[in-house]
């Protein structure tokens, strides 16, 4: 078992190093898309100033503790672009043109395999911009960074990553069925753009939504508010803790489900 | 060393009807329809063999070789390669096979090739002093040497093939699965290719399955012979035999100088008194080309009437098709079946 575990850690790091010499080999294409990242982002924080120009508080919540929760936002999201990007390939042509094969003659596991293929160096900016988000609401949120805090911070973030991992595992694995589903990872990837805001402004339908079917509330508005208030702690970070593990392993059976259900493409 | 067993694989399909009508129909009131891809199929292939595996497009090849590969899931029936069983215990199984489908590649595509070798070696887990002795000798058989260092995306289609078979190999698989090595391949790079897979087959006794539609493929680096048609197996046997079996069918080519009456100065079947199925003539303009069974007919003397009927610009002989061999096997089973 830990034989296998770091093997895997060391064929991440063998891969991560084929990606960023490809990197090398396409620079403006990465510093293009840098760019356009940092645009948007930046239209987004002007929006949400904008509102807060005209309003003081959203149903309690600051401008600040917005932007803390939209910079939290960004991290788990970030670090699943930046190691599982290769997903949205699944379902968008890898299945469908029968590019899978490739991974079912390697002796690893195929899961692994295409998560480890695509290592996408442009989701360190939204890692950064995340992280100057959360820095520049220093002092003038009220979290108490003490050493638990900093723990239970670092230790929910890989879980809240893994629901966007796993969300996109399941969708990408219709694929298998389907041939393609990339539109369908798209649709259901597009909600976390709701859990990028306190979920009490939504009506209790997309609530639901959003903490139960497709969780991404677990992914930065639950985490978040319990760092800007200390309370719930158990449903907050233990309620991510649960949630993404239940929702991964759903989807690894879903894969494996659906693995077996490939059918290739002719060639 | 291989045993397909009744091997069957069935694929569902969606039937669409046509127009954008059509597409919405289908899409809330799907009919599908069952296709037998293939049809119970069952060989054996012994340790060190090189087996081909023909028959024409559609037939089913690529079906068998990826059920064979742990890719597809057969519907019934059950493959064991090396005692293993492709679709459990894949990790396991997957280390002991090379693959190779000639229209695809699982080269790393913007990289060197040297860099797909590297990762190769620690997903295979090869030893670095046996990977560079494996390196020196894929380097050898296959000439990897001028190109090692380009990105993937400039090889051209034969310096590409070259290093997926050597990929294929890096880890000294006992099967090697060759989907169509020498598909859109010149002569002179199909040749060096097949005698790297011959050398490979002598040297390690790595046993090679290859689909192919060159016979010369087939011609000179199989001793056996597999050949299916619409799914189902219909021949089974070595090179000599199937030409023994089915008439050796040769195709004379030529240029005619005139096309004046042309079709009517040559009446093979009046001449040598064989039937339709044994001289087959079809021409376009002056280029006419007679497929004809060598065994009934001698070269020589269809060479001899031809030339004593018209004059020619140019004439040649040659071996036909695989599909035309096909074409006369499939139809003598279905008489002997009637």
């Amino acid at each position: 078992m830990f034989a296998n575990l770091r093997r895997m850690m060391k064929m991440h790091r063998i891969f991560i190093a084929q990606d960023l010499k490809r990197m090398m080999e396409y620079k403006i294409d990465f510093l293009t898309g840098a760019f356009s990242f940092l645009l948007g982002q930046a239209i987004n924080i002007i929006f949400l100033a904008i509102i807060f120009s005209q309003i003081p508080t959203l149903i309690g919540w600051t401008f600040e503790e917005i932007v803390f929760i939209y910079g939290f936002s960004l991290l788990p999201k970030a670090l699943d672009h930046l190691f599982c990007d290769n997903l949205w390939r699944v379902g968008y042509f890898i299945v469908d043109k029968g590019d899978f094969d490739k991974y079912l003659t390697r002796p690893i596991n195929p899961l692994f395999s295409v998560i480890v293929e695509l290592f996408q160096v442009d989701a360190l900016g939204e890692l950064i911009v995340g992280l100057l988000l959360i820095g520049s609401t220093i002092g003038q949120v009220s979290i108490h960074w003490s050493v638990l805090n900093v723990i239970l911070f670092l230790i929910v973030l890989p879980f809240a990553t893994l629901i966007y991992t796993g969300v996109k595992t399941i969708t990408a694995a219709i694929a298998f069925w389907t041939k393609r589903s990339g539109h369908i990872t798209h649709m259901f990837y597009m909600v976390n753009d709701f859990a990028k805001y306190p979920t009490n402004i939504y009506n209790s339908f997309i609530k639901t939504v959003i903490t139960y079917i497709i969780p991404f509330a677990f992914t930065a508005f639950y985490p978040a508010s319990y760092f800007l208030t200390g309370e719930n702690p158990w449903f907050n970070i233990g309620g991510t803790v649960v949630i993404s593990v239940v929702l991964f392993t759903v989807a690894v059976f879903v894969w494996n489900k659906g693995v077996s259900a490939y059918e290739s493409a002719g060639s | 060393m291989i045993y397909a067993e009744n091997l069957k694989k069935e694929f569902k399909k969606t039937i669409k009807q046509p127009g954008l009508a059509g597409s919405f129909k289908s899409l809330f009131n799907p009919k599908t329809e069952k296709i037998t891809a293939v049809d119970d199929i069952s060989f054996h292939v012994a340790k060190g063999e090189v087996m081909g595996f023909i028959g024409p497009n559609g037939a089913g090849k690529s079906t068998v070789i990826k059920m064979l590969t742990g890719i597809l899931t057969p519907t019934s029936g059950q493959c064991t390669i090396n005692g293993q069983i492709p679709q459990k215990n894949r990790k396991q199984y997957v280390k002991e096979i090379g693959v190779v489908f000639g229209q695809r590649t699982q080269l790393w595509w913007d990289l060197p090739l040297t860099e797909t070798y590297s990762v190769l070696k620690e997903i295979y887990e090869v030893p670095e002093d046996r990977f560079k002795k494996r390196m020196d000798f894929l380097n050898e058989v296959l000439d990897l040497q001028p190109f090692i260092k380009s990105p993937v995306r400039t090889l051209s289609l034969g310096q590409r093939m070259r290093a997926d078979i050597a990929a294929s190999l890096l880890h000294s698989p006992k099967v090697l699965f060759l989907d169509e090595p020498t598909i859109g391949l010149d002569v002179v790079v199909k040749d060096n290719i097949r005698k790297a897979i011959a050398k490979i087959n002598a040297e390690e006794q790595t046993t090679v399955i290859l689909t192919t539609h060159d016979l010369s493929d087939i011609e000179l680096l199989c001793k056996r012979i597999v050949m299916i048609d619409k799914g189902r197996n219909v021949f089974d046997g070595n090179l000599h035999d199937l030409k023994a079996k089915f008439g050796q069918m040769r195709e004379l080519c030529f240029e005619a100088k005139s096309v004046d009456g042309l079709l009517q100065k040559l009446d093979y079947k009046a001449h040598f008194r064989v039937t339709d199925d044994d001289v087959v003539v079809n021409n376009n303009g002056c280029s006419v080309n007679v497929r004809f069974n060598s065994d009934l007919i001698p070269v020589a003397d269809m060479l001899g009437y031809t030339l004593s009927q018209v004059s020619v610009n140019d004439i040649n002989v040659k071996d036909a098709d695989i599909e035309e061999i096909i074409r006369r096997l499939y139809k003598q089973e279905v008489d002997v079946n009637a």
